[in-house]
């Protein structure tokens, strides 16, 4: 039997590392990943959708309702920074880096400013369940569903639909993607907002399991960066297996020594893996593609 | 920007308006305004890496602490006296120079440049904050150095240096606005030098064009490496300049909005000059002193739009733009003549 | 002995060979040039000399020196150079002070000015010595990038496609220059796909196909061998 509760427990913590590395990552990922840009006011969409899904549920939707509503809120905030200021910055890709750090503190300390330095925020909902003497929470069984549900949708949306391919296109050749006839601009401000959406989907699920400051981004960035930079530039061949890679190495050393250990081991891993793998695992898949 | 008789004289008149500043003034102003001029060495360090070198470094604040904290373990365990004070500044800087050698030498031996350079250099930073926030308990003592998790470590002692009989202990006056000030010059004369040595042309020309570079028969790797030491050791001298003037360190000096600042100071100013750079540094920071007063929340929302405007509308920087301006501005008066 | 040979060089990404086998030798004192329809594999062999693709089997020795494995600025030391397609300057800083770092490496600053100065007068560069490397025209910037590669003093000097966009009177300059520094001693290998050129210089000609070394001999041979003129009229049948 302790046997069965070990294996359970590693289970469930590598699946709970994986959820939050994905669920972290994908938004970060969808936009480094297709327009070449990382987001720093990344953090700042997962805020604002947890804020946003807090809101909905105190006006009284049912929190499923109010984490998609979170999300929606958070892609067209993104959309609407796309067209204000990312949009004049694709051909300076070290630049959008900076203003979008600018959004950033704008955007937390606009917060702060707004509702105060916390808010309260909604219970976990759906309890635990117990294998022998430890107990899980359901919502964490949730939330890796999520993650794995959040991987196949992206994995449809941009191989499956007729936006997707475009989006492909246009990352790939954006002049003749416009010469096509493809609306690039459009295409961007899509992407943009998925990637935003997503990231407030993160912030809306995982509302209910941390406390709301203005600053609640910042938990999730810094996995968010290391997931990117491990994986490369592709979300299926590079965020998903280094999410997996990375939740082996955060899981085992969190149980073993903390989760400092399992943080800094998160970091030390990236440093070696760039060493090894300059182009992030997605460039160690391409490799024979080049 | 900066050549030529012009530039020099104002450079003099400049000095001499620092120099006279203590006379007019109350000595405890003066001690409070030795802040600014603290941060302007990690700047200036920025302004090498990233401006001259092109490599985009957020982790300057990481250095900051590393040697913030290296200096309070140090010299509270040990004191100040016979000297120590001022060789735990040393020691403190070398440490975080080390911390960065062996960062740099693994990001660049490991070719990673550009986006990825800036964000892995930001985890890190990110991962020293969180580190320091959870060292509250009594178990994360080094000695008799506390490091006090997120409320911060404090009550080491101030810059102290050696005298005949004894020792200086500079509190925030008119001696360590005198010192301070002075270490500035040296550095930014020092940087001046070694910006226009073949070092730094090298560092620019890498800049430029890395491939290039390479192909003249240069290792790039080693002058990316050694300018983003330098740098990172100018941070840590702020650190340590920070640390021993507020008695005062804490892990939100490595928040990612404390990262951010450099960076503002550094792009507003203008980041391919250390001229720029000093002047935007000391303006961007008034501004923020000046604007705290209605609330610190509010400065930062002014900075990030700062920011933002900075890189729409003038990429190279407000100051160096008003520089460029002056410039074409003299060069027509002295061509019309 | 041969300044650079390629012993059963290989390079495949995949499935695809860039280069196949290639064994070739280049006499020292000679300029050779390597031709051969788009796609042939020449600039991944030039990439291969250079230490920018490491080749997945063979080798290469560069003056009696087995290069393989050594890092790019390594072979530069050696004594190669090169100039790129697309020029490759350092755009922000002046003429000037483009060819002061490429000298910077050899000489010390004496030295260093005098031969900055006759470069620039070599180059006539004179008038522009001031301006920024970004905003010269194209022909003075790829001037400008020989006058760095040569600031070396290699051995061997490579050339990818240095009249790349460049006028008649421009090409038949470069042609000129490329003359001159060979009759000072330098070795040079040229990719080239004016046939002008390639007539104007070469003293050697080797032809790359899918990857091999097709054929090799006098510019003279080359344009009588029918091979040679049916894979390039395949070329123009695509």
């Amino acid at each position: 039997m302790e046997f069965v509760t070990a294996i359970v427990s590693s289970a469930y913590q590598f699946g709970d590392a994986f959820a939050f590395l994905v669920l972290s990552a994908c938004g970060l990922a969808v936009i480094f990943g297709m327009m070449g840009v990382i987001n720093l006011a990344h953090g700042e969409f997962i805020m604002c959708g947890a804020y946003m899904t807090v809101f909905a549920v105190n006006w009284g939707l049912p929190l499923p309702l109010a984490i998609l509503c979170g999300s929606l809120f958070a892609g067209l905030v993104g959309m609407i920074i796309e067209r204000v200021v990312v949009r004049r910055l694709y051909a300076r890709p070290l630049d959008s880096i900076l203003a979008t750090w600018g959004v950033s503190l704008i955007a937390s300390q606009g917060t702060l400013i707004l509702f105060g330095p916390t808010m309260r925020g909604v219970g976990t909902p759906l309890g635990s369940f117990m294998v022998g003497a430890l107990s899980f929470s359901y919502y964490r069984l949730v939330l890796i569903a999520t993650a794995l549900a959040v991987l196949l949708l992206l994995y449809l949306v941009f191989n499956k639909t007729r936006f997707g391919v475009l989006a492909r296109a246009t990352i790939q050749a954006p002049h003749m993607a416009n010469a096509l006839g493809v609306d690039t601009n459009r295409v961007y401000a899509f992407t943009f907002g998925i990637g935003a959406a997503l990231a407030g989907l993160t912030g809306g699920i995982y509302a209910p399991t941390m406390t709301m400051i203005p600053t609640m981004g910042t938990t999730f960035i810094m996995e968010a960066f290391v997931t990117v930079v491990v994986g490369g530039a592709d979300v299926f061949l590079g965020t998903a297996p280094a999410a997996a890679l990375l939740a082996v190495v955060k899981a085992s050393l969190t149980s073993w020594q903390g989760q400092l250990a399992g943080q800094i081991g998160l970091l030390l891993a990236v440093i070696l893996v760039i060493r090894l793998l300059p182009k992030g695992i997605t460039g160690f898949i391409l490799k024979d593609r080049a | 920007m900066g050549r030529g008789p012009a530039f020099w004289s104002a450079f003099v008149v400049v000095l001499a308006f620092a120099l006279a500043y203590p006379l007019f003034a109350d000595g405890y102003d003066v001690g409070n305004n030795i802040y600014f001029l603290n941060w302007t060495f990690m700047a200036l360090g920025l302004s090498l890496i990233w401006g001259y070198g092109g490599s985009l470094s957020f982790g300057q604040t990481a250095f900051f602490g590393v040697a913030g904290y290296s200096y309070g373990i140090l010299t509270i365990n040990f004191g100040t006296a016979y000297g120590f004070g001022l060789l735990s500044v040393l020691i403190a800087i070398a440490i975080a120079a080390l911390f960065a050698a062996v960062l740099g030498y693994f990001l660049f031996f490991g070719r990673i440049s550009g986006i990825f350079l800036g964000i892995v250099t930001l985890s890190v930073t990110l991962a020293l904050e969180r580190f320091m926030a959870q060292t509250a308990g009594p178990q994360w003592t080094i000695g008799s150095a506390r490091l006090n998790g997120f409320n911060g470590m404090s009550g080491m002692p101030p810059l102290t240096l050696p005298w005949f009989g004894g020792e200086i202990s500079l509190y925030p006056d008119i001696g360590l606005y005198y010192l301070v000030l002075c270490l500035l010059v040296v550095v930014y004369l020092g940087l001046r030098i070694l910006v226009n040595s073949k070092f730094g042309n090298i560092l620019v020309a890498l800049r430029e064009n890395p491939q290039r570079a390479e192909m003249l028969g240069y290792d790039i790797r080693k002058y990316q490496l050694g300018g983003f030491v330098i740098g990172a050791a100018l941070a840590g001298l702020s650190g340590v300049l920070y640390t021993s003037w507020g008695q005062y360190i804490t892990p939100s000096n490595m928040s990612i909005t404390a990262a951010a600042l450099p960076i503002i100071w550094v792009a507003v100013g203008g980041r391919s000059d250390i001229t720029a750079t000093l002047i935007g540094t000391l303006v961007v920071l008034s501004a923020f002193q000046a604007l705290t007063i209605y609330g610190s929340q509010y400065a930062l929302v002014v900075m990030g739009l700062l920011l933002v405007f900075t890189v729409l509308l003038a990429p190279k920087g407000l100051i160096a733009n008003a520089g460029i301006l002056l410039g074409s501005l003299l060069d027509r008066k002295n061509g019309g003549k | 002995m041969a300044l650079l040979q390629t012993h059963n060089l290989n390079k495949h990404f995949g499935g695809l060979h860039v280069t196949a086998d290639v064994s070739f030798s280049l006499e020292p004192g000679k300029i050779h040039c390597l031709i051969g329809p788009n796609g042939a594999g020449k600039s991944t062999f030039f990439r291969l000399l250079l230490g920018e693709h490491q080749p997945s089997s063979g080798t290469i020795v560069f003056d009696g020196q087995d290069i393989t494995r050594l890092k790019s600025f390594q072979r530069i030391n050696r004594g190669m150079s090169v100039k790129f397609q697309v020029p490759g300057i350092f755009g922000a800083l002046s003429a000037q002070q483009n060819l002061q770092i490429a000298l910077q490496h050899r000489l010390d600053s004496l030295d260093l000015n005098a031969e900055v100065e006759r470069l620039l007068d070599f180059l006539q560069l004179r008038e522009v010595a001031d301006q920024q490397a970004g905003n010269l025209s194209h022909g003075l910037k790829q001037w400008l990038e020989i006058g760095m590669a040569i600031s070396l003093k290699p051995k061997l000097l490579l050339l990818d496609e240095p009249t790349a966009g460049m006028s008649p009177e421009e090409t038949f300059m470069t042609g000129e220059i490329v003359k001159q520094l060979n009759a000072q001693g330098m070795t040079v290998l040229a990719v080239e796909h004016d046939m002008a050129f390639v007539r104007q210089v070469a003293d050697r000609v080797s032809v790359l196909h899918f990857g091999r070394i097709f054929a090799e001999g006098t510019i003279d041979e080359i344009v009588a061998d029918e091979r040679v003129a049916a894979i390039y009229l395949g070329q123009s049948h695509d």
